[in-house]
């Protein structure tokens, strides 16, 4: 087994015993989508789109916490308790220790979409077309890129208590704003409209479309690129910035 | 074939205002014991950082095995113990000891690294968070060891271990030390230093003032002295001409000669007729000579 394999499992066996991924990332989805689907009456008129729609909502829920939460707090801790100056003193490459992160957070990311789908579709019977489960397991995927980006720019802060106060009420206004929690549609219209700039909106409107046998608009796509990048450029210029002390 | 694993030349690092070390010069040959010595906020862990290239010098130049401290090569030849290092959460021991060997080309195995550093089973199959200080310390020293290394650097590596642990750790690192390891490590302790070390290099506010054996150190700052009371203000005039009298002090109606050579001082005080009653020779103990040399740095500086 060559060092990348390696590094990537044991990246992805830290993220799997952290008892808060599970519980964010792969409890509280499924019981939410439990919740909403089965126990209280939603009141809408199509009560298997309301199935589908929520299941992505979840699904983006789960994602787009661990890429926020589980990778910025984990750069923090590694590096206000030594480890990441540590891991430099070794031969292992810089390189290959930032990949093993992203590839075991992918991996990680492929598990909780494919647990969250197997239980709506179990539970709700969801019937979604093979292509419809794999577009939408693919855009919540490669949506979740400018999350990691913003993942690796609260690991740029100081203290692990500020990382993960910060990042605790950016995600929950971030799956608020964007309609992750109740129907975009049933928000007051002040929400709405400062929902339709948020990242999380655009990415769970992508899944939306797919499930709703539609495709995700340009728009979409284009906003959570440029989220990307800017999320991107801010970590690039803050650490240059704490470098040069 | 080279013999310096480290080489130091002319090294000053500054933080904002402050200068952290000041214009340090030194070499460690391969397979030496060497200990980095002195107080609290000597620079000890700057130099330490520099050597290891977490930190680069302001000024100068540091090699090792000549090449730069972030060398690939130097990392596969390198061990380390940090302070204050909280190994990753979520990997047991023996997974994280696992994940380290795949790094080097030649590392040691891990019967071996069980043995040198007394992990037991039980601390093999514990989560690295839920680890005790104790057992913190040794699956650094594991970690350390990982790769073979040959040269171990050890920023103050027994802070926290009880006098067994301890002693053992010793052992150990003089038994690498017979199969041709280099050893640098850094301590405020003088008699760990003075112990584990064949050679002492001593700081104290960022400068290296004393580089020797701990035999040649001892000698240079450990003085004795030969104390005693007077009747009256009696003259000392004609026994503070004499050479060996390095210094006089009155303390606590006490007269204090300092020398090292206190047969010669006796033979004196009773040469030049001084009427000293209740005569005691005393030798500072390490840590106050310890003290003395820091101390006299300041003054002279």
């Amino acid at each position: 087994m060559n060092v990348l394999q390696k590094q990537s499992i044991a990246e992805m066996k830290r993220v799997l015993r952290n008892k808060y991924f599970v519980l964010w990332s792969l409890i509280m989805p499924i019981a939410f989508y439990y919740f909403f689907t089965n126990v209280v009456n939603t009141n809408v008129p199509d009560q298997r789109a309301w199935e589908a729609h929520y299941l992505m909502s979840m699904t983006v829920f789960s994602v787009m916490g661990s890429s926020i939460m589980t990778l910025g707090i984990r750069m923090v801790q590694e590096r206000s308790q030594g480890w990441a100056a540590f891991i430099r003193l070794t031969p292992l490459p810089d390189h290959i220790y930032l990949s093993a992160q992203m590839i075991g957070q992918s991996v990680i990311h492929v598990l909780s979409i494919t647990v969250i789908f197997l239980f709506g579709a179990i539970i709700n019977d969801i019937a979604l077309s093979p292509f419809e489960w794999m577009m939408s397991g693919l855009w919540i995927l490669f949506g979740a890129l400018p999350f990691l980006a913003l993942g690796t720019l609260i690991g740029l802060m100081r203290k692990v208590e500020t990382a993960a106060g910060i990042s605790n009420v950016l995600y929950m206004l971030l799956a608020l704003g964007g309609g992750m929690w109740m129907p975009f549609e049933v928000m007051p219209d002040m929400m709405q409209s400062i929902g339709q700039w948020l990242p999380s909106y655009h990415f769970g409107s992508g899944a939306w479309e797919l499930v709703r046998g539609g495709s995700p608009t340009w728009k979409n796509i284009l906003i959570l690129i440029a989220y990307m990048m800017l999320f991107m450029l801010l970590s690039k210029y803050i650490r240059r910035k704490q470098e040069a002390v | 074939m080279m013999k310096e694993a480290v080489t130091v030349s002319n090294v000053t690092k500054h933080f904002q205002r402050k200068t952290a070390v000041n214009n340090i010069s030194f070499s460690i040959e391969k397979g030496e014991i060497a200990a980095i010595l002195g107080p609290n906020g000597a620079g000890k862990t700057t130099v330490v950082s520099m050597i290891l290239g977490l930190l680069k010098p302001s000024e100068g130049e540091i090699k090792l095995f000549n090449r730069v401290p972030d060398d690939q090569q130097v990392r596969e030849k390198i061990g380390v113990m940090l302070q204050e290092v909280s190994v990753m959460p979520g990997l047991k021991v023996d997974e994280i000891l696992e994940l380290f060997r795949s790094y080097y080309p030649n590392p040691l195995s891990m019967k071996e690294l069980v043995s040198l550093t007394a992990l037991t089973k039980e601390d093999l199959k514990t989560r690295a968070e839920k680890l005790s200080g104790g057992q913190k310390r040794r699956l650094s020293f594991a970690l350390a060891l990982a790769g073979n290394p040959e040269l171990l650097i050890l920023d103050e590596p027994t802070v926290g271990m009880d006098t067994s642990s301890r002693h053992r750790f010793w052992q150990t690192i003089h038994g690498l030390s017979d199969q041709g390891k280099t050893i640098i490590f850094s301590t405020h302790y003088l008699q760990e230093a003075d112990d584990a070390a064949q050679r002492i290099l001593f700081f104290t506010e960022g400068q290296l003032v004393a580089d020797g054996s701990p035999m040649q150190i001892r000698s240079r700052i450990q003085k004795q002295s030969v104390s005693f009371t007077l009747h009256s203000s009696e003259s000392l005039e004609r026994l503070s001409c004499h050479p060996e009298v390095e210094r006089v002090i009155h303390e606590h109606e006490r007269t204090i000669i300092q020398t090292s050579n206190t047969d010669k001082v006796l033979a004196l005080i009773f040469q030049e007729n001084i009427h000293a009653r209740d005569i005691r020779i005393e030798q500072a103990t390490l840590d106050e000579a310890f003290r003395q040399l820091a101390d006299g740095n300041r003054e002279a500086m």
